[in-house]
């Protein structure tokens, strides 16, 4: 049963990129196939995280893969994000054609990218999962510069190069803790299994495992673009392709996020937990302090969307660093801010088609060209910016909450200084963007398409998350706060 | 025996080391592929000696994959990019080949000193050759930041692998054999993708 479960999550997106990748004519054929068997991977990651709500037993294969609450969470989000990118990637909309090998290209890397992140938070073997990690960033690179412009030609290397080798610090990181586990005298054939790991973790050395942690959180920092690691980032999330841009955004950030959780529940057994919370703290602050405060001086839409978020991975990363209502706050953050920004990026990317161009200025007079994407898109911004009544309205809540509980009262003070400047400039870009009279020349109207239909989803469930959380996404979080503070 | 064995992994460990520093005051890009592929060459002989020493047979087989790969396919697929480059015109790093090597001189002292508590808790005959391993990285990440141009960044990228593949022999007689071949097929992929990336670049600026 377990077997068929990981078979379903992962098949769907390899086979698709199989199919893009044998099949050379007619890749609008692919792009439909993938489009309509992403919601498999979706609805299996969603019966696994139901089951372990419920308090099942995590899924388990082999030695190789292993999902629990924490896995299960962001599998779902991955492959949630990855199926509405794959229903609104290029090939599909009859009224817009795009080049064929635009269509082949990217029904490849994107399943691929999809593909890897999901083996990511799938596997038990911290090993593996670095090796999946590391595989991000060579399947989405290539995709960076679809359009061969030298902007994102130039970004793609900057993000490859500064991924590569930061990823390079975090398998440095992954082999101290080894070799660490390797002098305690255990089965080192297990030795980077999850829990032969976690049940090692007091017998490891602790000069050893802080050394360890500082590799890993630099190295899975910088994927996870906290600073001062993060200068690739705006360029590359800017310069992707839209549906690219929100996996990377969307979920990509998570899962670098996810592996320093996994680390640091090991770590934090071996030396107690302060050494890890006090280094995330001043990572997280910092993090959030750049992303808030470069908003406002942005020119471009889609780097607006990438500092903010720089922003909220930092706030998510100082959430992580505050017990268990921080970290239960923390993963609800990336899960609302995935939806968000998953939805916000996509939108971007038919604003950039109706205006040809990438500026906030050049994007004049939205509500009237495009008004379905603009109304969307503004409630995309509100709810980036922590309004109510959407999700991360209440995830921020709930990390000043923890912050102040954690007795941080003066750190606390600041986060929430930071959520006003990044809210206030967010909605005076906003404002820039959605009145004032368009260029002369622009399309104006817009229908109402599948496209629109299905954007309106993950802003529906912002607001049903802010609104009244499900109790099953409450439990599922509470069981993934005990794997990461058993 | 493990005195030999010991003088051996040191032996070449240094030689890793001082490999990765040729890089710094070379100017060709031929001479940064020579000094990778003899380090390559180098770690697989590390690789043997290991597995030969420890009783770790599957690592004979993990010293012919770093022969094969990273001694002679990576390396091919640099000259092809040289080639393309369409000139043999030297590099010009961000920092001068006396700062650089005062830099290095730095760093390898910091990984002395970062790696003491690692070799406490060793009781392995190679622990000696730790702290070698991880100067090797702090060497490796600053040809990366202080070159410019992208094949010489790519060469620093590749020694950074090696000297961590280095420290997993060296700490642990290597890593599981399932992660060694991840990490191999990212290499390889890795390798490919950069490629493919920096053939863009010369593309679009060549416009």
């Amino acid at each position: 049963m377990d077997l068929i479960l990981v078979l379903a999550l992962l098949t769907p997106p390899f086979a698709a990129a199989l199919l893009a990748l044998v099949v050379r004519r007619e890749p609008g054929r692919v792009a439909w196939l993938n489009a309509l068997t992403m919601p498999v991977s979706f609805a299996t990651a969603a019966a696994i995280a139901v089951r372990l709500a419920e308090g099942g037993a995590p899924v388990v294969v082999g030695d190789l893969w292993r999902l629990d609450a924490l896995s299960a969470l962001l599998a779902v989000l991955v492959s949630g994000v990855a199926t509405l990118a794959a229903a609104l990637g290029p090939g599909l909309d009859r009224g817009h054609r795009v080049p064929a090998g635009e269509t082949r290209t990217f029904r490849l890397w994107a399943n691929l990218f999809a593909f890897t992140m999901l083996v990511a938070v799938s596997t038990g073997n911290l090993g593996v999962m670095w090796v999946a990690i590391e595989a991000t960033t060579v399947t989405s690179a290539l995709l960076i510069p679809l359009r061969r412009t030298k902007a994102s030609v130039d970004a793609s290397w900057k993000y490859l190069l500064i991924g590569s080798v930061g990823i390079a610090l975090a398998f440095t990181g992954t082999v101290l803790a080894y070799v660490d586990f390797a002098t305690t005298g255990a089965d080192i054939n297990v030795a980077l299994h999850w829990t032969s790991l976690r049940a090692a973790a007091t017998a490891l050395h602790p000069q050893v495992a802080r050394l360890a942690f500082v590799f890993l959180l630099v190295g899975f920092g910088t994927k996870a673009g906290l600073a001062p690691m993060h200068m690739w980032l705006p360029d590359a999330h800017s310069e992707a392709p839209s549906p690219l841009s929100a996996m990377m955004s969307g979920v990509l950030l998570a899962v670098a996020l996810y592996a320093i959780v996994r680390w640091k529940t090991i770590v934090d057994l071996a030396v107690g937990s302060a050494f890890s919370d006090s280094l995330l703290i001043i990572v997280g602050m910092t993090t959030a302090a750049v992303g808030s405060f470069s908003l406002l001086s942005q020119t471009h839409f889609k780097r607006l969307l990438a500092f903010s978020s720089i922003e909220h991975m930092g706030l998510a990363c100082f959430g992580l660093a505050l017990g268990p209502l921080g970290v239960f706050a923390a993963l609800l953050h990336l899960s609302a801010h995935a939806l968000a920004k998953s939805a916000a990026f996509l939108l971007s990317g038919r604003v950039l088609e109706r205006y040809g161009s990438g500026t906030i200025a050049g994007a004049r007079g939205l509500l009237v060209t495009a008004p379905h994407t603009a109304v969307l898109f503004a409630a995309g911004i509100f709810a980036l910016g922590g309004l109510p009544p959407f999700g991360l309205f209440l995830s921020e809540i709930l990390i000043v909450k923890a912050g102040w509980e954690a007795g941080h009262p003066v750190l606390t003070g600041i986060v929430l200084v930071l959520l006003l400047v990044a809210f206030g400039s967010l909605l005076v870009q906003l404002h820039r963007m959605l009145f004032g009279a368009a260029a002369p020349g622009v399309v104006r109207g817009e229908r109402a398409t599948v496209s629109v239909v299905l954007l309106a989803i993950p802003v529906m469930l912002l607001v049903w998350l802010g609104v009244s959380m499900p109790p099953q996404l409450q439990s599922l979080l509470n069981h993934a706060v005990l794997v990461v503070r058993p | 025996m493990d005195a030999t064995f010991s003088r051996l992994t040191m032996t070449a460990a240094s030689a890793m080391l001082l490999l990765a520093l040729v890089v710094l005051w070379r100017r060709h890009v031929s001479a940064y592929i020579t000094a990778f592929r003899t380090q390559s060459v180098v770690l697989a002989f590390v690789g043997g000696v290991v597995a030969w020493y420890g009783h770790v047979p599957e690592l004979f087989f993990v010293s012919v994959v770093i022969l094969i790969l990273k001694g002679w396919i990576v390396p091919w697929v640099l000259s092809g990019m040289e080639t393309r480059r369409h000139s043999a015109r030297e590099l010009h790093p961000l920092v001068n080949t006396e700062t650089s090597l005062l830099v290095c001189g730095a760093l390898a002292v910091a990984a002395y000193e970062i790696s003491r508590p690692l070799a406490e808790v060793m009781n392995l005959a190679t622990r000696g050759g730790l702290p070698v391993a991880l100067a090797l990285i702090f060497v490796s990440l600053f040809i990366v930041v202080s070159r410019r141009e992208a094949i010489a960044q790519i060469v620093g990228f590749l020694m950074l692998e090696n000297g961590i593949a280095l420290l997993a022999l060296l700490g642990a007689y290597g890593v599981p054999l399932v992660v060694e071949m991840g990490v191999f097929l990212d290499v390889l992929l890795g390798v490919l993708v950069m490629q493919a990336v920096v053939y863009h670049i010369y593309e679009t600026s060549a416009d």
